[in-house]
């Protein structure tokens, strides 16, 4: 079934409340539909077709078509297909009926758009802020064209604090983070604890928001974006990249060249590698279990040299273009990669016998964190999380793009659904990920690495992108713009899914088990630190700048030859 | 006289061995772990330099009772040194002649106490968490090394310490089922007693931050760790006092070596456990607890009954 057929099928029943239908690709659908359909039509798609939802998007199109705009993107997973249901609000009354309660994955998206496009979601069933500070004035809306993408409000005020709900009776409030060893960015959950057991909580986060965004749509250009998508993650950066240079070739109807699909597809996976081994190292810490977090990071490094040695970095690979890639792999690099791949396959098959016979780590992690097909369903959980409950999603296999299409690779599932299940899978998966790799090197063809540049991009023009990060799906949704860049860039990284659920899988579990389940969605908050020097005699403060962080990593990280 | 002035001669020496070398054995299990996890590891020396750091950093005082903070610091090291005086190490006990068994059950779960005031002084949640870990811990963990004392006791038919110890785990006269199934339990609780993995439920740092001891810095925190490194040395060399009878050669410092290879491979044992272990949850320990407290009380009944 294509996009064609997802169209007609939903004419049956909403025909009428489609003003405009596109079918850019066979497996994208544009639906503009008018604004009272949208909580029907979407619980429609949601639950009747079945549709899995990606992301909610607020843009602030009145410079061009006079109205606001948002879409609300669902992917067909089994259709492969990539469905957008795009509704046009009026500048003049910039509302829109809420649709959490018949997708309540769809939660935290209206409330982003709420803050900062300021699209009022009506009947939004949690009114509280979610992105902007506490302190940000009311009515001010970042990410409208009109506000510059260094704005600072004057009446900022920095007393205010964010209201949280009274702690239910008979529980005492154990604040759990923004600082925490086993949560390395901030985010903050307070906790509700009775004894030792966690009866509910509340979250606020996005503490250091970046403004990548904004700053994407009014200072950097098409191709300096993946540079800056890259940095959306710490540990999944070339995903981000890849997503926002697929989105971009979507809309513009551009083909990326062949070799730099299978070079996009291997270092996903070198990604994936690193990112898995990194991930296991770390439950295994919160575990209690350092030997096998050494062990895992051990294994992890020669990754890290491997990247190094293709792109210059260890991180941040700097790989994507629009149209292709920067970097190629050389026959040199060839050998290496085969080389190591071997290496890390044995190596991990120790870890992979130690650990799945392993009672002890079972006694911690079985039943521990526990999510259901049903959680999975309404909060559009992604990736290991969704497949360890049993669902079989992976956007390679369901929305292959750059080579997935073109090597062969299982996809893991397990049932449980719990943390221990979560692990199998992870675990199993480097397996795979090595198998893709393999079959890149032998796969790849000749040719460019980058396709020829085209004289502009068409402006206006909607592109939407899966891509399987190893924590689950990341999507993008780009509208091509004038000046060289988008006129708005939209991303929702897994992890935006998959932290909606996390109260409901702390719920009566015991504190000690909070580390592990949060630590087992593998979150990614922000990847931003800063540091910050008080001297407390006399309340001075001062904030490290790029130069120092500089010089310090470097003084640390200067190799010895 | 003489013997006032012999006790307080191996009073000086067991404090001075304790303080001295629980940092040292504190190293060379740090490196131990280090090697298993395919580490370089710090020095063996790291433990010296990292309580001498803590040592001359200011002392900061914070939470809600500063004065019960640094006693319970005080008290956490004061009371493991005491319990140090009770011990025979190389020598026979310092303080046999002025103490009894019921004394050194007074004192361990004094070294205990102090971890629950630590937590209750800070005040902090976690502390509070930390702290009541601690008890629920506690209150199953504690009786296990009593009743092997009072086990030692009653096959010696003394609460004289020098009597108590040097093996009298074991009855004299038949085969030991009781002294096996004491040995087998404490054994099993070794681990616990110095609060190692997979048993570090109170301190836990990635569950709730080092529990009671995250609100403590500086000198007060080297007190801590240097209560916990001197509690390692304390509770092998009970356990060798216990469980392994004495072979005395007559001369102080051959004696001395015997029981430090004693301790080291009973250390070597509990770091290579630790290393390999994740950490169970407090309701899992507990539970572990209280099946080592059933079979612990087995044993007593065993021993009562002259078997």
């Amino acid at each position: 079934m294509g996009s064609r057929d997802i169209l007609n099928k939903i004419r049956e029943s909403y025909g009428a409340s489609i003003t405009r239908a596109d079918i850019p690709a066979d497996n994208r659908l544009l639906l503009f539909i008018n604004r009272d359909s949208v909580k029907p039509l979407a619980g429609y798609l949601f639950r009747d077709l079945d549709a899995r939802y990606c992301a909610g998007i607020g843009m602030d199109d009145r410079p061009y078509s006079g109205d606001f705009l948002v879409s609300h993107d669902f992917a067909f997973d089994r259709e492969n297909v990539l469905a957008s249901l795009i509704v046009p609000v009026p500048a003049s009354d910039p509302k829109i009926p809420s649709i959490s309660e018949v997708v309540p994955a769809a939660s935290w998206s209206e409330r982003e758009m709420r803050d900062l496009v300021g699209i009022m979601v009506e009947g939004c069933p949690n009114p509280k802020r979610l992105v902007l500070p506490d302190g940000w004035p009311e009515g001010n809306h970042p990410l409208r064209k009109d506000v510059p993408w260094n704005y600072v409000p004057e009446d900022f005020d920095d007393r205010k604090t964010y209201p949280f709900d009274d702690p239910p009776p008979g529980t005492t409030v154990v604040p759990f983070g923004p600082f925490h060893p086993t949560l390395d960015e901030p985010a903050h959950f307070r906790l509700y604890v009775e004894g030792e057991f966690v009866r509910g909580c509340e979250y606020r986060g996005f503490m250091v928001h970046r403004g990548i965004e904004k700053l994407a749509d009014s200072v950097m250009t098409y191709n300096e974006i993946p540079m800056l998508a890259e940095r959306i993650c710490g540990i999944c950066g070339c995903v981000h990249a890849v997503t926002y240079a697929q989105a971009v070739e979507q809309a513009a109807a551009v083909k990326p060249t062949p070799r730099s699909e299978f070079i996009r597809t291997l270092m996903l996976e070198i990604e994936r590698l690193h990112s898995h081994a990194l991930w296991v190292g770390l439950a295994a810490h919160i575990l209690g279990f350092d030997t096998l977090f050494m062990q895992s990071f051990r294994i992890r490094e020669p990754i890290m040299w491997l990247a190094e040695k293709i792109t210059g970095n260890r991180k941040t690979y700097a790989l994507c273009l629009i149209g292709g890639v920067r970097w190629d792999i050389t026959p040199d690099l060839r050998a290496e990669i085969r080389r190591v791949l071997d290496r890390i396959e044995k190596e991990w098959k120790g870890v992979f016998d130690a650990v799945k016979g392993d009672r002890n780590i079972m006694a911690r992690s079985k039943g521990i964190g526990l999510t259901d097909k049903q959680l999975v369903k309404d909060f559009s959980l992604l990736g290991p999380i969704a497949r360890a409950a049993g669902v079989d999603i992976d956007a390679r296999r369901d929305h292959p793009y750059a080579a997935y299409d073109k090597v062969e690779f299982n996809v893991v599932t397990q049932e449980g659904g719990d943390v221990w299940a979560r692990i199998v899978v992870r675990v199993l998966e480097v397996f795979e990920s090595i198998r893709i790799i393999r079959q890149c090197l032998e796969k790849m063809p000749e040719g460019p690495i980058l396709a020829e540049p085209a004289a502009e991009l068409p402006a206006g023009r909607i592109g939407t992108s899966s891509v399987e990060a190893p924590r689950g799906e990341a999507h993008h949704f780009v509208v091509t713009g004038e000046e060289n860049r988008p006129r708005r860039w939209r991303v929702r990284a897994p992890t935006y899914q998959n932290l909606q659920a996390i109260p409901a899988m702390i719920k009566d579990q015991r504190l000690a088990d909070m580390t592990i389940s949060l630590g087992s969605i593998d979150p990614c908050f922000s990847c931003t630190d800063r540091m910050e020097i008080v001297d407390i005699r006399t309340g001075e403060m001062r904030v490290w700048s790029r130069e120092e962080l500089q010089a310090g990593t470097t003084t640390i990280t200067r190799r010895r030859s | 006289m003489k013997g006032f002035v012999a006790a307080f001669f191996y009073s000086v020496l067991n404090l001075v061995l304790v303080l001295l070398v629980a940092p040292l054995f504190d190293g060379i299990t740090r490196k131990v772990t280090a090697v298993v996890q395919s580490r370089k590891g710090p020095p063996i020396t790291q433990s010296y330099i990292d309580l001498m750091k803590l040592l001359i950093k200011e002392d900061i005082e914070v939470g809600d009772s500063p004065v019960m903070q640094r006693f319970s610091a005080l008290l956490s090291l004061a009371a493991i040194l005491s319990v140090a005086l009770l011990i025979p190490m190389g020598a026979s006990a310092p303080l046999a002649g002025y103490a009894d068994s019921i004394l050194l059950i007074y004192l361990l779960t004094l070294a205990g106490t102090s971890v629950l005031l630590a937590g209750l002084a800070a005040g902090s949640p976690y502390s509070l968490i930390g702290m009541s870990r601690e008890m629920m811990a506690m209150m199953t963990l504690e009786p296990l090394i009593a009743i092997a004392i009072i086990m030692a006791a009653t096959h010696a038919a003394s609460l004289r310490l020098d009597a108590v110890f040097g093996g009298a785990g074991y009855p004299g006269t038949h085969t030991p089922w009781s002294g096996i199934l004491i040995l087998g339990v404490i054994a099993f609780a070794l681990q616990a007693f110095v609060g190692r993995m997979p048993f570090d439920v109170t301190e836990a740092e990635t569950e709730i931050m080092e529990g009671p001891l995250m609100e403590y810095s500086g000198p007060k925190l080297a007190l801590f760790k240097y209560a916990r490194m001197a509690k390692m040395f304390v509770y092998t060399a009970l356990f060798i006092a216990l469980f392994v009878p004495r072979i005395s050669t007559g001369f102080y410092l051959t004696d001395l070596l015997v029981f430090l290879a004693e301790q080291a491979v009973l250390m070597l044992v509990v770091t290579l456990i630790a290393a390999t272990h994740a950490r169970y949850r407090i309701d899992q320990v507990v539970r572990y607890y209280i099946i080592l407290f059933i079979l612990a009380l087995l044993a007593l009944l065993l021993a009562v009954l002259g078997s």
